[in-house]
């Protein structure tokens, strides 16, 4: 389908939300009529939905105390 | 200019972020705990020279990315990086779509065949002219321009770099997917 090229090309610009206004709305006119193109979008979605998930790793209290505490050092420390 | 007075109100809120970039990209909890705490004094130490009122976020990330830069450039290449070839665009759907067998369904996708671990370890194979960009995309939510700041690269760069980067990445859990079996590669 024609359009097709257009939107595989633009995907990762336009899931980043950084496609200009006119072509987002060629590519969204685009996907309201091909079915390929629409799975394939919701895929690369569902993607980095899961590397944003998955690349989160909280570090542990004691690591953010010590953390805070390195910072308080260093505000007292004389000419810092 | 920014009051250091004011650095750990404003910038503490950051940390868990800051650490799970850190981690991604040092694979090592403690070398990103290393990474965060000199980060952060180099960020108290130089908050006089900070805008006030500007991008707070990527200015420590900025910080953060010259900081392992700067202590893991010149560590040795580790092994079970993936290769870099040319790969065709959208390559894992493409190839999970040569495989009729899927087991999708309305309420599973072929995505949860894998586990957060699985993403993490592609993740973590990228090489780091690719991971930084993708990290920072993906599990940051930065746009393409705030990244060219962090990166101190053309935002051209950052594309194609995201651009290579999501279809290793892809590769990479294609090849999880196999090895583990939950595929049969297509002759």
């Amino acid at each position: 389908m024609s359009g097709c090229e257009n939107a595989v090309e633009y995907v990762y610009q336009y899931i980043d939300g950084e496609l200009t206004m006119t072509r987002r709305a060629r590519v969204r006119w685009h996907l309201r009529r091909c079915g390929n193109c629409i799975d394939a979008y919701s895929f690369e979605t569902e993607l980095k939905a899961r590397v944003a998930k998955a690349g989160r790793e909280a570090p542990s209290e004691e690591f953010l105390s010590t953390l805070r505490a390195l910072i308080e050092e260093e505000k007292a420390r004389p000419g810092a | 200019m920014a009051d250091q007075a004011t650095f750990e109100e404003d910038a503490m809120e950051f940390a868990p972020q800051l650490y799970s970039a850190a981690l991604r990209m040092t694979r090592n909890p403690s070398d990103a705990e290393d990474v965060v705490q000199e980060t952060y004094l180099k960020a108290y130490r130089g908050y006089g020279s900070f805008t006030a009122g500007t991008n707070l976020k990527a200015w420590l990330y900025r910080i953060l990315t010259n900081t392992y830069i700067n202590k893991y450039r010149k560590a040795q290449r580790r092994p079970n990086e993936v290769e870099l070839g040319e790969l065709q665009d959208m390559y894992l759907y493409k190839r999970l779509g040569e495989h009729s067998g899927a087991t999708e369904s309305a309420e599973t996708t072929a995505l949860d065949m894998f586990v957060d671990e699985d993403i993490v370890e592609a993740i973590e194979s990228l090489p780091e002219a690719f991971r930084m960009p993708v990290l920072y995309a993906d599990v940051e939510g930065f746009s393409y321009k705030e990244i060219a700041e962090i990166l101190d690269v053309p935002i051209g760069t950052v594309m194609s770099r995201l651009h290579r980067g999501r279809k290793a990445l892809q590769k990479k859990l294609w090849n999880v997917a196999v090895e583990r079996g939950l595929v049969e590669p297509k002759e």
